[in-house]
């Protein structure tokens, strides 16, 4: 048995698990991670040709369970998400090595078990990545559910809270998954992808909708699906900042790559696009679009009211899984392209905001953002970060933001559907207006005394954040090489592949080349530039209390930084509309649960041996008779 | 200095031929748009809405309200000015950018107005801040508002509009008398020696016995720098 590139891969994820669980004690643990983290990401380089329409590459290792084979195997989509993974894994632990990991020991923080929980986390996602067949599939999906419970509940407190109900979530999709598979073995007979893609085609509606509901469902709560979006902000805003940097570019991902591989893969956009919907004009596919839709509305808009830096990034985070599953149910070339590169795009910038606003924590100690301001004048590098974030998850050029977006709303307009692009661009609205409260808050208006002497964040978070940065420009600047993995991955599931260029896409309907467009905006700013310093570039400084309030003279003590009911004109029109819906529902499904156990709990602690052995007679009688 | 024509205008330009041109071009744009703080102390705000408004409508003549002081261009003065009220108007004037203009509305500004008699009330405007135009009037009418503001832009294109010079120049005898009003601590944020020297308007009533009374008691405010903080010294007391 020779190994082949992916065992290899395996064996230095599970190496480096082992690692950090035996040697996560010692000192330079962290070092000793990431640079593990290094040597898997290189090893993934070996396999680069899948990432330019290479052969999928087999694991050495299967074997059979009752019947069934096990397998594991990458292909583009797996080799793509794993980039993304091993990426975001390594520059959080980067992140979390040095001044933040000393911090985090002296404040109490189990260390150890933080770098267990992420080389878990990664190992169990390469794991789900590689799957080769359902059976596979599923093992990796639990294996990544609870890895990231452990990362979730480590911190305690409301942490464990949050990451209990995650676990709920997770647990009722789980189950509906196993449901889903079981349904697909008794119609196909077999669980490997290939026998599954011929059953597809020969399936019956009403099975196809089981199968598409119970997919969904189950996937759609690792991505935060609306209405199965409760659990994640809480739980990710809670994990250690590297942790809900490196959760939130990816974790939820997963649960995008599984509705790909099985939702479009394996029974295919077109099927789905034939279930229709009895009574109304919408089928199964605008049913999909118009919850990603929602899922980008409702969950943006409930991040602008967040008051807390980490809350507000982790309501982002669901919110644009929407875009993602958006640009693939409409499945063009363009859309499909739009939503996997988001994935990418999504990943770079959500790690480099959860870093940022982990470095002013860091420095602060607090993350609520009516209790900052001003910071820019003491964290310039962090500012910038920040600033480079928030323009790629609002999706301005010239960040790599823009680009994915951009793609999402023309293959909408293509195919028309303006509904659903108006829907789309109100959640841009929401995203830009929320984000605005982000840097608002943080780093502009007035600094605070206690803050006068907070210095920049040290260089060992800085350098990550940094190279975060540099790749949402690059990537924003030249989309053609993250699209070409992304066409690669359109291949692999069998979807449209856009025309890409280095710059953009080539298309018949408009195209885009992101090097022009930033070399227009950047020429904007130098011929600004010019008049300006040609005319003297006079500019003064003034102090921040030499600021107009009305004409009111401003001492330290009095705090003049509009921060609390941010939008105060804005939720006057739309305040009413925030009634917790959704909570409410989840309440009401927990008490209706609580109510059913209070009742099975009467009945056995009676602790009536001959009512159960009679009713058990009679319930065995029953099953036989019929 | 009462009278703004005594401050000496340089008409003459020596050198390139073009700059009396581009001079000119740039008298021209200033008064096209021009931006208005309009500080209402009194009842003569009421008749800026309708000169603002549809009825009158003066961006037609390129004029516009403006929220800070940063950027705006004229500062318009609404009515009687309380002691307390000519602090917050003195600390906004400073705090606009040059070339700036205030015009004062109505009587109260001229001369006190039906506050003669008012212990709390600065009579004239102008021994405070070099005041442009006066708009008399109990209230102007919005006509007379327009025609003032008119009368400004004529005097911004011939270039006799410049007596926010003449608070650099005569820096003492504005502040001699903010001093007298205001005690002898009285201080606003902005450091208008420093302002003069930049703007190279430094005169002969600059400095003087107020602005050294001035520099005994003042606190200055220093702008914050932008710092990595890698190299924070601790601040020595």
């Amino acid at each position: 048995m020779t190994l082949t590139p992916l065992d290899e891969l395996l064996l230095f994820s599970g190496v480096t698990v082992l690692v950090a669980m035996l040697l996560g004690r010692r000192l330079p643990a962290g070092w000793m991670v990431t640079i593990l983290y290094g040597i898997q990401l290189l090893a993934l380089m070996k396999m680069a040709p899948l990432g330019y329409g290479g052969e999928a590459i087999s694991s050495a290792l299967t074997f059979k369970v009752m019947g069934q084979t096990l397998s594991w195997r990458f292909d583009a989509l797996s080799w793509y998400f794993a980039l993304i993974t091993l990426g975001s894994a390594l520059l959080s632990s980067w992140y979390a090595c040095g001044e933040w990991e000393q911090r985090f020991r002296q404040s109490g923080g189990n260390l150890w078990l933080f770098h267990f929980a992420m080389t878990l986390n990664v190992f169990s996602m390469l794991i789900l990545l590689a799957s080769g067949d359902l059976l596979s599939l599923f093992i990796g999906w639990e294996l990544v559910s609870w890895a990231g419970f452990l990362l979730m509940a480590m911190a305690g407190g409301v942490a464990t809270k949050a990451a209990m109900r995650y676990i709920t979530y997770a647990m009722a999709g789980a189950m509906a998954i196993f449901g889903g598979i079981a349904l697909v073995y008794v119609s196909a007979g077999s669980l490997q992808y290939e026998a599954i893609l011929t059953a597809a085609s020969q399936m019956s509606t009403a099975h196809l909708w089981m199968l598409v509901i119970l997919f969904g469902a189950g996937f759609g709560i690792k991505m935060g699906l609306m209405p199965f979006h409760l659990w994640q902000a809480p739980a990710y805003a809670e994990t250690p900042g590297p942790g809900s940097a490196f959760l939130g570019a990816i974790s939820s991902r997963m649960g995008l790559f599984a509705i790909l591989l099985v939702l479009v893969k394996l029974f295919g956009i077109v099927n789905i696009d034939s279930l229709k919907i009895p009574f109304t004009l919408i089928d199964a596919r605008d049913l999909l679009a118009w919850i990603a839709v929602f899922t980008i509305i409702f969950p943006t808009f409930t991040a602008m009211k967040q008051n807390d830096a980490r809350q507000l990034l982790a309501w982002h985070g669901i919110g644009q899984g929407g875009y993602m599953l958006l640009g693939l149910v409409v499945a063009d070339a363009m859309g499909a392209a739009g939503g996997l590169l988001h994935v990418f795009n999504h990943a770079t910038y959500q790690a480099a905001l959860f870093m940022a606003v982990t470095a002013v924590i860091h420095r602060t100690g607090t993350a609520d953002l009516n209790k900052l301001g001003g910071l820019v004048v003491r964290m310039p590098l962090t500012f910038m970060v920040l600033l480079v974030g928030i323009i790629g998850l609002a999706g301005l050029p010239p960040m790599n933001g823009f680009v994915s977006k951009w793609l999402v709303y023309r293959s909408l307009l293509n195919e028309g559907m303006p509904l659903l692009f108006v829907a789309a661009v109100i959640g841009t609205l929401g995203t830009i207006l929320s984000v605005y409260k982000l840097i608002h808050n943080i780093f502009l208006g007035q600094l605070r005394v206690e803050h006068d002497k907070v210095k920049e964040a040290p260089w060992s978070m800085m350098i990550p954040m940094l190279i975060l940065a540099a790749i949402i420009f690059i990537t924003g600047l030249l989309p053609g090489i993250p699209l070409a993995w992304v066409a690669s991955v359109q291949q692999a599931v069998g979807l449209p592949v856009p025309d890409y260029t280095l710059g953009g896409v080539e298309s018949a309907s408009g195209s885009l080349d992101m090097i022009w467009v930033i070399g227009v905006l950047f020429a904007g700013f130098g011929i600004g530039a010019l008049i300006f310093y040609f005319a003297g570039g006079r500019s003064k400084r003034v102090h921040q209390l030499d600021n107009y309030a009305g004409g009111h003279f401003l001492t330290a003590d009095v705090r003049y930084q509009y921060s609390d009911n941010f939008y105060a004109g804005l939720m006057h029109l739309i305040g009413g509309w925030y009634r917790g819906s959704f909570l409410w529902l989840e309440q009401s499904v927990k008490s209706l649960v609580e109510f059913l156990s209070l009742g099975m709990q009467g009945l056995y602690r009676r602790a009536n041996a001959e009512f159960y052995l009679l009713s058990t007679a009679l319930f065995v009688i029953a099953w036989v008779v019929i | 200095m009462s009278s703004i024509k005594q401050i000496p205008v340089i008409t003459e330009r020596k050198g390139n031929p073009l700059a009396r041109v581009f001079d000119e071009f740039v008298r021209f744009c200033r008064s096209r748009s021009l931006f208005i703080l309009h500080y209402c102390t009194g009842c003569g705000a009421i008749e800026l809405p309708p000169a603002m408004t549809s009825r009158f409508d003066m961006e037609r003549l390129g004029i516009q309200p403006m929220v800070s002081p940063r950027q705006a261009d004229i500062l318009l003065i609404t009515g009687y000015v309380s002691i307390k009220t000519l602090k917050r108007v003195i600390l906004t004037y400073e705090q606009m950018g040059s070339p700036k203009y205030v015009i004062g509305i109505c009587s109260c500004t001229v001369n006190g107005g039906m506050y003669w008699q008012s212990y709390a009330t600065a009579k004239k405007l102008d021994e405070y801040m070099p005041v442009d135009l006066y708009i008399a009037g109990c209230m102007p009418r919005p006509e007379a508002v327009l025609a003032g503001l008119q009368k400004l832009m004529d005097r911004i294109h011939s270039g006799e509009a410049n007596s926010w010079e003449d608070y650099f120049r005569n820096y003492d005898y504005y502040l001699g008398n903010q001093q007298k009003l205001f005690g002898e601590n009285w201080q606003t944020p902005t450091d208008i020696i420093t302002e003069a020297k930049h703007y190279d308007l430094i005169g002969e009533g600059t400095l003087g016995k107020h602005t050294q009374l001035l520099e005994q008691h003042q606190k200055p405010l220093e702008a914050l720098d932008m710092r990595l903080g890698h190299d924070l010294k601790e601040p020595t007391e």
